[in-house]
């Protein structure tokens, strides 16, 4: 029962929603356009440090949100001018290590008093502007069996605004991928030489799609960043290929996959969980193990997804994604 | 496109470099308090970008301007640059023995393996599993024992395991994808969740903690300007002796023109009689067991390692083979050196927790200038 609970409260976790959200911005890449990128924790670590920073220094919520957005738009295009027009692994490895130098320049002792190094951002440092504007009351809320804070941290606050922005982005993909320009995106991903022979401009529209997932992303980055603190090892390597394994899982290039992927995936997480520390005897699987545990499932789970079934649970086997 | 270094290609590398820098250099200032820090701070970074620049082009500039630096500069600092190159090109011949391994797999498969950084843990741990004193366990089993053998018993043993993942690998997945005509795409992310699991199942396996392989304390020996220990110049042995039986196997044994000759062009090499399947096979063997060497050489060089050692170098890998051009095992040679000095030099600027991203710097300015890397033949790469 107790597992039944957490499962629920996992599902409707900001943390879940911010996870989705990094996932749509990824369709918009991978799903609609067949860019490789494998730095979306990247996008998502300077949406971080955007919003983070411009409220610390008492800047308003809008003025964050924008400072976010523009520095992911800024690092989509230096990153995507040179290599969007080089083979798809070329754009894999170059995103892969720009997130990754991201992350070191971060936690550099360099920029201790901007970035707080490997310690990160507190999170009482930059969320009050936000808390304050909670329309919930300031304690404990329970909701049928759940029991979140009203207005800090994880707190049902949070919770509506993410899954608000996940409706969003959702009716955003939805009217894109069937607008005209969603069309050209999806010629780019199955056969770019027939774009460009009908005389469009292949690069640009790369591009455009390469901005707005990372803009996303860096939206994404802030929803996590208002459900914990800010923390550049948060958003490592392994953060992009969870990314990637709840998008795959839930299906590459449908409108609810992503969504549906982050519970999906999240969930699991807490099932395993929950499931091997009850089952399995501590001697075998102690709590320390159990982390590790699980992640090396999720592993396995993104191989076999891929081998077996690329168009997810919601894909079409027919809208394959993968192009060399 | 010619080998000549494309113009345009230079210029986009160099304005991108340039706004980099330049974001960083602010990004400095705002951070750093003292306004004197500031002015070095500035400047120290145009110094290195400028180095860096200068290496992407030629590989062996960087030792020659280190060099030079060195010989202008004071006797300690001198000691001190002399000390760091060392370091680098030791640290560059291991990076160079998983690197080597990483290039083959890509040359023969087409296949950019994200789990090779964690086959480098893997021998690393495999050495620490059947050396070490304490009592070790597998997973799921519920029994302690002890090994304890000698280091250079267990490095074996590790080095045999390791290779014989590298079997397992290609003989029930790596083999089966490619006869289904998978993707190289697909497979690459079949190699990411490969690296997860992997990862996580070492930390699951051995545990969180930093890992010391051989408890015994190396003496040090000062020779010229550089320290140097025992168990260090014994790596370098090691590590030389593997690279060149590998050059020797490429260069000058059957199997190795094979390999290379499927390197060049799988179909025509099947076409004319080479069995492309046992060559794959081969080197997936030699490129698992190159890295497990590597890793432990790596934890003695280090004195340490630790479950993610791997993951952490992989993308300094990636450097290393791009840099010297991808699927060219002698360009990963150089790469890796090349990338190794650089690391190990750039600390004398910036901050020891910024010397990896230097080397992914390089990793983009060379995607930017000559995405073929310094060995790699100019073809169409977009």
């Amino acid at each position: 029962m107790d597992i039944l609970v957490s499962i629920l409260r996992e599902a409707i976790a900001p943390t879940t929603a911010a996870f989705a959200l990094a996932a749509i911005g990824l369709n918009f890449h991978f799903g609609m356009t067949g860019l490789l990128n494998m730095g979306q924790a990247g996008f998502m670590l300077l949406g971080m440090y955007g919003y983070a920073i411009t409220a610390r220094e008492g800047g308003p919520i809008w003025l964050g949100v924008l400072v976010a957005i523009a520095l992911a738009v800024v690092f989509a295009v230096v990153l995507g001018w040179p290599t969007l027009k080089l083979r798809g692994d070329y754009l894999a490895i170059v995103t892969i290590a720009a997130a990754e130098m991201i992350r070191y320049v971060g936690r550099s002792q360099n920029l201790n008093s901007l970035t707080g190094a490997s310690t990160g951002i507190r999170g009482n440092e930059f969320k009050g502007s936000f808390e304050m504007l909670s329309p919930f009351p300031d304690r404990m809320v329970e909701f049928g069996p759940i029991a979140l804070h009203g207005s800090q941290s994880t707190s049902w606050w949070l919770a509506l605004v993410g899954w608000s922005l996940v409706g969003l982005m959702v009716l955003l993909f939805w009217r894109l991928s069937r607008s005209p320009w969603g069309r050209v995106l999806k010629g780019v991903r199955e056969d770019e030489d027939a774009v460009r022979s009908l005389g469009k401009n292949v690069y640009s529209y790369k591009m455009q799609a390469l901005v707005i997932g990372g803009a996303i992303g860096a939206i994404a980055g802030i929803v996590w960043a208002l459900g914990a603190s800010v923390q550049p090892d948060s958003m490592g390597r392994p953060t992009t290929f969870w990314i990637w394994t709840l998008l795959l899982l839930g299906g590459a290039a449908t409108v609810f996959g992503p969504v549906l992927g982050s519970i999906l995936f999240w969930c699991a997480l807490v099932f395993v969980k929950g499931v091997a520390s009850a089952v399995i005897p501590d001697t075998i699987l102690n709590t320390q193990q159990l982390e590790p545990f699980s992640l090396t499932l999720v592993g396995v789970t993104l191989m076999c997804l891929v081998i077996f079934r690329p168009q997810g649970i919601l894909g079409d086997k027919k809208e394959l994604a993968f192009h060399d | 496109m010619t080998k000549r270094i494309d113009r345009r290609a230079v210029l986009r590398a160099v304005i991108v470099f340039v706004l980099a820098v330049a974001a960083f250099s602010a990004l400095s200032a705002l951070g750093s308090a003292a306004a004197a820090a500031d002015a070095t701070d500035v400047a120290t970074t145009v110094v290195t970008a400028d180095a860096v620049d200068v290496d992407a082009v030629t590989a062996d500039a960087v030792v020659d301007e280190e060099d030079d630096a060195g010989g202008g500069s004071t006797g300690l600092a001198t000691n001190r640059i002399a000390q760091n190159v060392f370091n680098g090109v030791v640290f560059g011949l291991l990076l160079a023995l998983a690197s080597v391994g990483l290039s083959l797999i890509y040359g023969t498969t087409g296949l950019s393996n994200f789990a090779h950084g964690e086959q480098v843990s893997l021998g690393a741990m495999l050495a620490y599993f059947f050396a070490t004193q304490q009592p070790v366990s597998i997973p799921l089993l519920p029994v302690e024992f002890t090994i304890g053998w000698p280091l250079w018993l267990a490095s074996i043993a590790a080095i045999a395991v390791a290779g014989f993942t590298g079997w397992l690998q290609d003989r029930f997945m790596w083999s089966k994808l490619r006869k289904r005509g998978v993707k190289t795409v697909q497979q690459m992310i079949v190699s990411i969740g490969f690296s997860l699991a992997l990862l996580n199942f070492l930390q699951w396996w051995i545990g969180p903690d930093r890992l010391r392989v051989s408890t015994s304390i190396e003496t040090r020996r000062q020779i010229g300007p550089i320290q140097l220990g025992d168990t260090t110049s014994m790596s370098i042995g090691i590590a030389v002796v593997a690279l060149l039986a590998v050059g020797y196997f490429l260069l000058r044994t059957r199997l190795g023109r094979a390999t290379r000759a499927v390197s060049d062009n799988p179909a025509l090499a099947a076409a004319s009689g080479i069995k492309v399947d046992g060559i794959i096979r081969l080197v997936w063997v030699m490129a698992t067991s190159l890295a497990a060497l590597g890793g432990i050489l790596l934890a003695l060089y280090d004195s340490g390692t630790k479950f993610d050692t791997g993951a952490k170098l992989l993308l300094l890998m990636f450097a290393a083979v791009t840099l010297g051009g991808l699927g060219q095992p002698f360009g990963a040679l150089v790469g890796s050196l090349v990338i190794g000095v650089v690391v190990e030099t750039s600390t004398l600027w910036l901050g020891p927790d910024l010397k990896y991203a230097t080397a992914l710097a390089i990793l983009i300015l060379v995607l930017l200038v000559r995405p073929q890397g310094i060995l790699g033949r100019a073809e169409r790469v977009g």
